[in-house]
């Protein structure tokens, strides 16, 4: 069954005195162990697209389902209970935060809940993509990498059933890139999550089970 | 630093605020420095109006248990008459009424002058203390002088002095008295020295200052009826509420006071409105990444409010300490005891100023950190 399901989603912006069509009528899918990766020219809505997936925005047409719940109507606060609950995210600039350690960065979605306690997971989420010898490092201490694979632990921490990589190469050179794909892989295996990722990179497309190319708003050729 | 920070572990809206506000020092420092001089302004103001009050009421404490009679303001007698004299002792029965006349004069030894004020009366041991000899109730044909006019004069107990023809021992010797009225150099004759029918004033000596108010109320119910401004036959003074209306202006006064050290913790307060706006715009991102992993607006709301808070509370607790520091000093000037200070009359003004202080604080937090949790994560990420 699918994790995440987009039924004919479109999405319109007022920008001044026009409308903007950033999706029209796109139907998307992902399931756990595979991954999708979104391509497209900029402007796209390759974006959009993610920030759906991600709950982070609401459509103007169409319906999202979340594990089969239609989750389309959701409050802002139930929205965000769904995002901490089923979802992670990896961004291209790694967004972790200066003041906090690889460990403390790793757990941080999960301290607000103070029904469960998952600084082992982080320990062993962090020892899995091969750092847990930084574990007490600030991201000023870490290369790109590395910091990306702090960014990778922390989208897992909560157990989701879909993580969104947008971007995730983006600043990295071909060679990490490489590594941190590898490394997407073998989690996506591991934890058995959907990975949804939207990229320019081609290296990234052929690690991806599928790829849905966006021009327009429209898939297009699927 | 990391200690409060560990500590904090349990508490990660705080944990965070705490952080956020490590970040960027100079800046911190700065906005928390704002509050302490607020603080210090508003506390250490208070304080010293606490010292001014208690000293205004050291100096008058030892004069309020008397009561002045003197003539009204629309009495046609020229001061105090005989009858009104007997009125009085039918009136106040349980103190001492002691009936003046008062002249001034010249009084010169051995080729020196000395201007003095000359008070007549009878029961002089009621009213002054001596620091040599006797005050006896009756003085007969003894007077006191006071001892700076008598060193001048180069006189003693026992010596001579002469008023109006007449000539007078000296019994006592006493001090120049402090405060309202009175004071300077004083010669103190028998009642019958001064030759006029009525008395220039009379003094009640009553048990104490509540008596004393008593007994004004008494004497102004009795010739004062109309109120005052209207039927003063007599003038009832009592020092007591002198007191009060001293009490009452520097009341007026740390009011004032109070309220040029709130205008500095407002600015302060503007200060830190500015800051925390510009540490949430600048991290308009990373709480865009909060929002994202799922944790909930309340949270972001709850951070950026602690964080002003504890901008609040370090700028307080550090002004609290520095204005504890000036009020040891204030009241070592102005009543010559420091530890006049660690009463509640003016540590209260600590306790005002640290809670302004966060007060302020927090309410300066509020629209940044409203303005922060309501931001769409997806403009956030944008940047």
């Amino acid at each position: 069954m699918s994790v995440i399901e987009l039924i004919g989603v479109s999405k319109e912006y007022e920008s001044g005195s026009e409308t903007v069509v950033a999706l029209s009528d796109v139907d998307f899918s992902a399931e756990r162990g595979k991954m999708v990766t979104i391509v497209g020219p900029s402007g796209s809505g390759k974006s959009t697209l993610l920030n759906m997936i991600g709950l982070l925005d609401t459509p103007t047409a169409g319906v999202v389902r979340l594990d089969g719940r239609d989750v389309t109507d959701f409050s802002e606060d139930e929205l965000t209970e769904e995002r901490r609950t089923g979802i992670g995210f990896v961004f291209q600039d790694y967004h972790l935060l200066p003041m906090f350690t690889a460990v403390e960065n790793v757990e941080l979605p999960s301290r607000w809940d103070t029904s469960v306690d998952r600084h082992d997971r982080a320990i062993d989420l962090l020892e899995r993509v091969g750092l847990g010898d930084r574990l007490d490092h600030r991201p000023d201490q870490l290369s790109g990498g590395q910091r990306q694979r702090v960014a990778i632990a922390r989208s897992l921490i909560n157990e989701p059933e879909i993580v969104l990589a947008d971007e995730p190469t983006g600043n990295l050179d071909r060679e990490t890139g490489r590594t941190i794909l590898e490394e997407l892989t073998r989690l996506k295996d591991d934890e058995n999550i959907a990975i949804v990722s939207v990229t320019h990179d081609e290296q990234l497309v052929e690690y991806a089970d599928r790829t849905v190319r966006l021009v327009d708003g429209k898939i297009d050729g699927s | 630093m990391n200690g409060i920070s560990s500590l904090l572990w349990r508490f990660p809206s705080a944990q965070m605020a705490w952080r956020n506000l490590g970040r960027n020092r100079v800046r911190t420092a700065l906005a928390a420095l704002g509050i302490l001089i607020g603080v210090v302004a508003i506390a250490s103001l208070g304080i010293t109006g606490a010292a001014l009050q208690q000293q205004a009421t050291a100096d008058l404490g030892s004069l309020t248990n008397e009561v002045t009679v003197s003539s009204g303001a629309d009495s046609d007698e020229e001061g105090v008459s005989r009858e009104q004299l007997e009125e009085i002792r039918g009136l106040v029965t349980d103190a001492e009424v002691v009936p003046q006349r008062t002249d001034a004069t010249t009084v010169s030894s051995r080729g020196r002058n000395a201007r003095v004020s000359v008070t007549a009366v009878t029961g002089a041991d009621s009213l002054y203390d001596v620091s040599s000899g006797e005050a006896p109730p009756q003085l007969q044909n003894g007077a006191l002088l006071t001892n700076s006019t008598a060193r001048e004069l180069g006189l003693e107990l026992g010596d001579p002095i002469e008023y109006d023809g007449d000539v007078y021992r000296i019994r006592g010797l006493i001090e120049s008295e402090q405060g309202f009225g009175g004071g300077g150099d004083e010669l103190v004759v028998p009642l019958s020295a001064i030759d006029q029918d009525h008395y220039d004033s009379v003094t009640i000596v009553a048990a104490d200052g509540d008596a004393a108010v008593a007994i004004t109320e008494t004497l102004n119910e009795r010739f004062n009826r109309e109120g005052r401004d209207e039927n003063e036959e007599l003038s009832v003074t009592n020092f007591a509420d002198a007191q009060e209306s001293i009490g009452s202006f520097l009341d007026t006064l740390q009011l004032a006071l109070l309220g040029i050290g709130s205008i500095s913790l407002i600015v302060a307060s503007v200060a830190i409105l500015n800051v925390m706006l510009m540490s949430t715009i600048e991290r308009r991102g990373e709480i865009g990444v909060l929002r994202a992993v799922g944790i909930r607006r309340g949270e972001i709301l709850r951070m950026i409010l602690t964080e002003a808070a504890f901008l609040g509370v370090v700028g307080g607790l550090v002004g609290v300490a520095v204005s504890l520091a000036i009020g040891f000093v204030a009241f070592q000037l102005i009543t010559g005891d420091p530890m006049g200070v660690l009463t509640w009359a003016s540590l209260q003004y600590l306790v005002y100023g640290f809670g302004f202080a966060v007060g302020a604080s927090v309410l300066s937090g509020i629209y940044p950190a409203w303005k922060a949790a309501n931001d769409r994560p997806v403009e956030a990420l944008r940047g």
